[in-house]
């Protein structure tokens, strides 16, 4: 049987929030890796759904999401104990593409998961904070310090791109 | 009520708000309160730029800027039936609230102010009319795709570098895609296929094929179905390095763009030829 509309969205939002979530490439390394992974966090999150409403579909969906954050957090805690405690998490790589973009992936782990929780993948405040296994209160203040964070880097960003080059006046003219 | 909110309520409802948490009747409330409270309402108003701003750049599908709620049928049958069940207290846009009648002040007499009101209502209506007529003219004939390019410039320029949703070797691509878009992805002279990824068009969503050439430089061809059949001259737009050529044509719309003056030949000679 084909997947349905709802499996479709449900893993494309998935992945969109793998890829924006994970900097380290060596945690799923490329496209096959990621699909397979994404189908099989929404498989198991959906065990126990069959055809059930909407609430279900969304209750899964928060357990697929919850599932991917851990397991990324149980990598890192991996390489942390194997590097002797000097793991840190790698910073962003790939080609920037917008300055929201380059700054949300330079955000800490646990900021960068609330505000893409909820901003990217739609869930509400109380979804999020079931999804992280955190209070509802812990959830806010991040967003708060997030969006704090934003505000005043994607400025910054924002200048460095539209700054006149310093070099500029070492170019060769012939 | 005395003294002033909890500057944490504030902020954790602000939050809420900008994140379609709350319900209808503490949105209309905290809308309230944003009309009497510019500092909220410049903050707000920032939170939810940043949030358009995250779903594009992540390549999440955009949500009517209008609606501020979720975007949900239920939802918005719910917002229509309290609207017209309780029409004095209908949520207006920031700064507004002031201008809403109190449910104690009595209702205008609709009788006596009728024939002003259809005179006011006509001249208006003639005045949008013809402010309508001299900003934009009706063209006759097929519509140049200028809406098409912009949309396939933005696709390219904000979606082309990141990871493809499909890759080129999925053996049900064409399925994935949806019936109005199962098409063979053309092949381009010196370009090989990364894979496609679903972008909003002008009208429909579409199709973008994301390819790359021997230096490692990316073009993409957005193919979109057009209910509007019928070929329109092709049209040249650019931002940036990136430059895009499109047209219309066989019920379709094509957006081919690139960096590289020859890639984006070999695509759009490969789409058209194919096509």
């Amino acid at each position: 049987m084909p997947p349905s509309r709802e499996w479709f969205d449900d893993a494309c939002a998935l992945r969109r929030f793998g890829l924006a979530l994970v900097r380290d490439d060596r945690f799923v390394f490329d496209d096959i890796a990621a699909a397979a992974l994404v189908d099989k966090l929404l498989r198991q999150a959906s065990l126990t759904l069959i055809e059930g409403p909407c609430e279900a579909r969304r209750a899964a969906g928060v357990r697929a999401f919850a599932q991917f954050i851990r397991l990324y957090r149980r990598y890192a805690r991996r390489l942390v104990a194997e590097d002797d405690g000097a793991w840190v998490e790698p910073p962003p790589c790939g080609r920037a593409c917008g300055s929201a973009a380059i700054v949300v992936r330079s955000l800490p782990i646990e900021l960068r998961e609330t505000l893409l929780l909820v901003v990217l993948a739609g869930f509400t405040h109380r979804e999020a904070a079931a999804a992280l296994d955190v209070p509802l209160t812990a959830v806010v203040e991040r967003l708060a310090r997030a969006r704090a964070r934003l505000s005043v880097q994607i400025g910054a960003v924002r200048d460095a791109a539209t700054r006149w080059p310093q070099s500029a006046h070492l170019r060769v003219v012939k | 009520m005395t003294g002033r909110a909890d500057p944490a309520e504030t902020l954790a409802e602000a939050l809420a708000y900008v994140d379609n948490c709350l319900d209808a009747p503490a949105r209309r409330a905290f809308e309230t309160r944003l009309g009497g409270d510019a500092e909220l309402r410049r903050e707000v108003a920032q939170w939810q730029a940043q949030n358009r701003e995250i779903r594009c750049a992540f390549g999440a599908p955009a949500r009517d800027p209008l609606d501020l709620g979720r975007a949900s049928n239920e939802n918005g049958v719910r917002r229509f039936s309290e609207a017209t069940r309780r029409p004095e207290t209908v949520s207006r846009q920031f700064g507004h609230a002031g201008a809403l009648r109190s449910p104690t002040q009595p209702a205008p007499d609709w009788r006596r102010d009728a024939p002003g009101a259809i005179l006011r209502g006509a001249i208006a209506l003639l005045t949008l009319s013809v402010a309508l007529l001299v900003a934009a003219p009706p063209e006759f004939g097929p519509r140049p795709p200028a809406a098409l390019l912009a949309a396939g410039l933005a696709a390219a320029h904000d979606l082309a570098p990141l990871p493809v949703e499909f890759s080129a070797d999925d053996p049900v691509l064409a399925r994935r895609l949806g019936p109005r878009l199962t098409l063979a992805p053309p092949t381009p002279r010196g370009l090989h296929l990364l894979g496609v990824r679903l972008v909003p068009g002008v009208q429909a969503a579409a199709a973008l094929y994301v390819y790359q050439d021997a230096g490692g430089e990316r073009a993409t061809l957005m193919v979109e179905p057009l209910d509007e059949i019928g070929p329109a001259p092709a049209r040249r737009g650019a931002i940036g390095t990136l430059t895009a050529i499109a047209w219309t044509g066989a019920g379709y719309g094509f957006v081919a763009a690139a960096a590289q003056p020859d890639d984006l030949a070999a695509l759009s000679d490969a789409a058209a030829l194919e096509r």
